[in-house]
């Protein structure tokens, strides 16, 4: 419990500190990525920190562009429909690799040893410092990924890989449908891990791949807590992309969630249900004009391994039965308020300080931005009133650090109040 | 000594510790009550209206208060009040072996607040009670934290999580990060309108991998406002239905007979060092124990009114998993998965079948597509809930079977033949 809490709030102290500074919440709305034509990277090993104080081995790439540090996962690539890409790849590894492009149409050029066996389902970058072109054509509009296409049970668990967002001509929207549009947009990247695999790996010893057990669990390369840190933390050089999520009521947010895992992981968004809209890429759609007329609701977005989703989530407190705010009948309503609500009280109350326990992220009031009286112990973390929602794998030991509870596949929503500015 | 002697003695060593552990708990628990001061009580059963506390607390009783004046008791008939207390017990597995866990238990609305710690010690119950809540109704769900007899040392909160609730507030989620939990003794109030039919669950959200792998989960649904009206689907086939799982317009949903199938994994080692004070093995955890509604077969289909019975805490798994039918019925199967560990492919032997919804919405597509499709089976992980709807009028009567086709979960731990199993009898007209 002790621990359980500190963690908690270590990750929440981003939100008071910044909440404090300029009432920010932690969370950017653009996914963080590079953009261009051209993209230079290099595979190399490194470290993961995770919280439960362990530092994992790690294969990942590096933008040569950028600052050249080996992330996990790979920087995302953000690019317009049509472009024609080119990443010139530097392996610095043991091991010849090579990266493949799913979703992505064409042949990947296979190499097969002297004996005629399958060594790499793309050309290879020699190891120890060995160089290789890959090109393709960004095709349509979607969430997709690269990953490594060389020796896959090893390579791509270790972190050869990453996300590529293709978007449409159209500012703002999923795909060309219009019923795609969205406010903010979000890239949940999960993502599994045997730490044997690693330490293997580390010692150049190989591993039975067959006996999978993972007990490593990300999400955007950081396991929980750390998924709730904000992108770009200087204590966390090798995992630049934070997974914290925030928003607005009434705002339309569109959630890429992209298993490059080795096992499924059904994704539960406490708050709303999410309306899946496209999978791997595509819109769920009889075709033609018929737009978006398969999207189907998810409480659980059963992400298997490999798959992509693109789903839209909102929430207003919609036939909540209260009024979020605490609004008096005769007051103005708020933006984005559901308004048959409006004046109701919430009928239950709470009892003493002292019956019950508090979680760090609870501002001590049942309304949406306000506080309220919080016990003498409790850290008041939550100095914008937000209502937050724990957003995880619900193969609930998934949210684990190697046994070690909280952890792993989980992230928080906020819903800040509309007067509460979201970067 | 034989592997299977060496496995007897060691559960009968394991049961001697379950006994010994109790009775220590049981008075040391009960020495806690007894002294002044100690686990002091600030509970505040809250229910519509009814400060009696009378059995049905939606009923006018002495002691209700008119509000407004109007010299009539303000009762709001689609108010449900329901007491539960999260704890710990024990529960009898199809193999015979007593299982610690912790759980949900359910409190007449009636009991005094002081008593309602003894009234719940080593009352868990597999699965939690249901709550089955008509559209348009409001549930004020009381939840009491009993404390843990066998784990004193154990302070935990509990929540409760209604799994799937659309356009929740943070308060009334569950989630102990981030809301109030009740400590030891204590009561907590979650407010719900249901507004949103469908098959939706619910379970303890406190270190959620930990309380869930315990039995901390229960079936949840509601049923939707279309109930009650006639329609016949197809329309000129002559079958008329009164009951449906959605609001579809048509009846295309209505059904005869329902059953919740909640599956849930007992990893037995996971159970037996939690309650010997170990930490938790979450990793690679695995299921020794696949259970429908907290049982595994053939303890499934025991439709004794008590439910099945274990030497430490009693009767504590009341519900049973056999669905009966007469042929020609429409059976609705409200089918959850709450697995911490596994995702379970559950098939449906020999009558056709078709899925209707996902996590408590209609297989429809926004501009109306019929997105719902024929199968015998459907694949799920952990936190996915679906409806399908079995159609008897083409088979012949007999038994049928609901399995997993996980063919390792058809066992309760090393015996076989049980496990993730239960029956579904037709009989003739």
């Amino acid at each position: 419990m002790d621990r359980q809490a500190f963690r908690f709030a270590r990750a929440a102290l981003i939100v008071a500190v910044l909440a404090a500074a300029g009432g920010a919440a932690p969370a950017s709305a653009a996914i963080s990525g590079i953009t261009g034509t051209t993209f230079n990277f290099t595979a190399r090993d490194g470290f993961l920190a995770n919280p439960d104080g362990s530092y994992i081995y790690f294969w990942g790439l590096a933008d040569d562009g950028g600052t050249g540090e080996v992330q996990l996962p790979g920087p995302t690539l953000i690019l317009s429909q049509g472009t024609m890409v080119t990443i010139n790849l530097t392996n610095m590894l043991p091991e010849p690799v090579s990266l493949v492009f799913p979703g992505q149409e064409g042949p990947t050029q296979p190499v097969y040893d002297a004996n005629g066996r399958l060594r790499s389902l793309a050309q290879e970058a020699a190891p120890s410092g060995g160089t290789r072109t890959y090109t393709f054509t960004a095709g349509a509009p979607g969430t997709y990924y690269y990953q490594s296409g060389t020796h896959l049970d090893k390579q791509i668990p270790l972190g050869l890989y990453g996300a590529i967002i293709v978007r449409p001509p159209i500012a703002g929207q999923a795909y060309a449908d219009a019923a795609t549009a969205y406010d903010r947009e979000y890239l949940l990247l999960l993502a599994d891990l045997d730490h044997r695999l690693s330490t293997a790996a580390e010692s150049g010893l190989s591993f039975d791949s067959t006996d999978w057990i993972a007990g490593y669990w990300f999400i955007n390369g950081r396991s929980a807590t750390d998924t709730m840190s904000e992108d770009n933390v200087p204590w966390l050089p090798n995992q630049p992309y934070g997974a914290m999520v925030s928003m607005h009521p009434g705002e339309t947010i569109l959630l890429r969630v992209l298993n490059m895992g080795r096992d499924p992981h059904p994704f539960h968004t406490h708050g709303n249900h999410v309306l899946a809209v496209g999978r791997d890429g595509r819109l769920l759609s009889t075709g033609g004009a018929a737009g978006a007329d398969l999207a189907e609701f998810h409480f659980t977005v059963p992400a298997g391994s490999g798959q992509t989703w693109d789903g839209l989530f909102t929430w207003s407190a919609d036939n909540l039965g209260w009024d979020v705010y605490g609004h008096a009948p005769g007051d103005p309503m708020q933006v984005g308020e559901y308004a048959p609500d409006h004046g109701k009280a919430i009928p239950t109350q709470t009892p003493y300080l002292t019956s019950l326990q508090y979680g760090d992220l609870y501002s001590g009031s049942p309304l949406l931005g306000q506080t309220g009286p919080l016990p003498p112990d409790h850290p008041g973390l939550n100095q914008t009133g937000a209502f937050f929602y724990m957003w995880h794998s619900h193969r609930e030991n998934e949210m684990t650090n190697l046994n070690d509870f909280p952890g792993g596949m989980m992230t928080m929503l906020a819903i800040e109040a509309p007067w509460v500015p979201i970067p | 000594m034989s592997a299977p002697m060496t496995a007897r003695k060691e559960e009968r060593a394991l049961m001697r510790t379950r006994t010994a552990m109790t009775r220590l708990g049981l008075g040391l628990f009960l020495l806690c009550l007894a002294l002044p001061g100690a686990a002091a009580a600030v509970n505040q059963l809250q229910c519509p209206n009814d400060i009696d506390k009378d059995p049905a607390g939606d009923f006018p009783g002495p002691g209700d208060i008119d509000h407004n004046g109007n010299g009539v008791l303000d009762v709001d008939p689609n108010a449900v009040c329901m007491w539960i207390q999260g704890g710990d017990g024990f529960v009898r597995m199809a193999d015979g072996y007593t299982i610690y866990m912790f759980g949900f238990s359910p409190v007449p609305l009636a009991l005094p607040e002081e008593q309602a710690q003894s009234y719940g010690a080593l009352a868990a119950n597999a699965p939690a009670p249901n709550i089955f809540l008509d559209e348009g109704q409001e549930l004020y769900l009381n939840l009491g934290n009993t404390g843990f007899l066998v784990r004193l040392d154990v302070d935990d909160a509990h929540t409760v999580h209604w799994h799937g609730f659309p356009e929740q507030s943070a308060i009334h989620d569950g989630v102990p990060e981030v809301s109030p939990a009740p400590r030891i003794g204590t009561i907590f109030t979650y407010w719900y309108q249901a507004v949103r039919p469908g098959t939706y669950f619910y379970h303890c959200h406190f270190e959620a991998p930990e309380h869930i792998q315990l039995g901390m989960i229960g079936n949840l649904y509601v049923r939707p406002a279309q109930n009650g009206t006639d329609k016949e689907y197809p329309t000129g086939s002559g079958r008329h239905y009164n009951k449906f799982a959605y609001n579809d317009g048509d009846g295309r949903t209505g059904y005869n007979v329902e059953a919740a199938l909640q599956v849930i994994d007992f990893d037995r080692y996971f159970h037996d060092v939690f309650m010997n004070v170990q930490p938790d093995p979450f990793y690679n955890s695995r299921s020794s124990y696949p259970l429908f509604n907290g049982r595994g077969y053939p303890d499934t289909i025991d439709t004794s009114p008590a439910g099945i019975e274990n030497e430490v805490s009693g009767f504590r798994q009341p519900i049973h998993s056999l669905v009966e039918a007469v042929k020609g019925d429409r059976i609705l199967l409200r089918l959850s998965n709450v697995s911490t560990n596994a995702h379970h492919t559950v098939q449906v032997l020999g009558i056709p079948m078709r899925v209707v919804a996902k996590d408590a919405k209609l297989l429809r597509g926004p501009t109306g597509a019929d997105m719902s499709y024929m199968a015998n089976s459907i694949t799920f992980g952990g936190g996915e809930a679906y409806d399908v709807i079995l159609d008897t009028k083409d088979v012949a009567p007999g038994t049928y079977f609901v399995y997993s086709r996980n063919l390792n979960d058809l066992n309760n731990y090393r015996q076989a033949r049980g496990g993730l199993m239960t029956e579904i009898r037709v009989s003739a007209p």
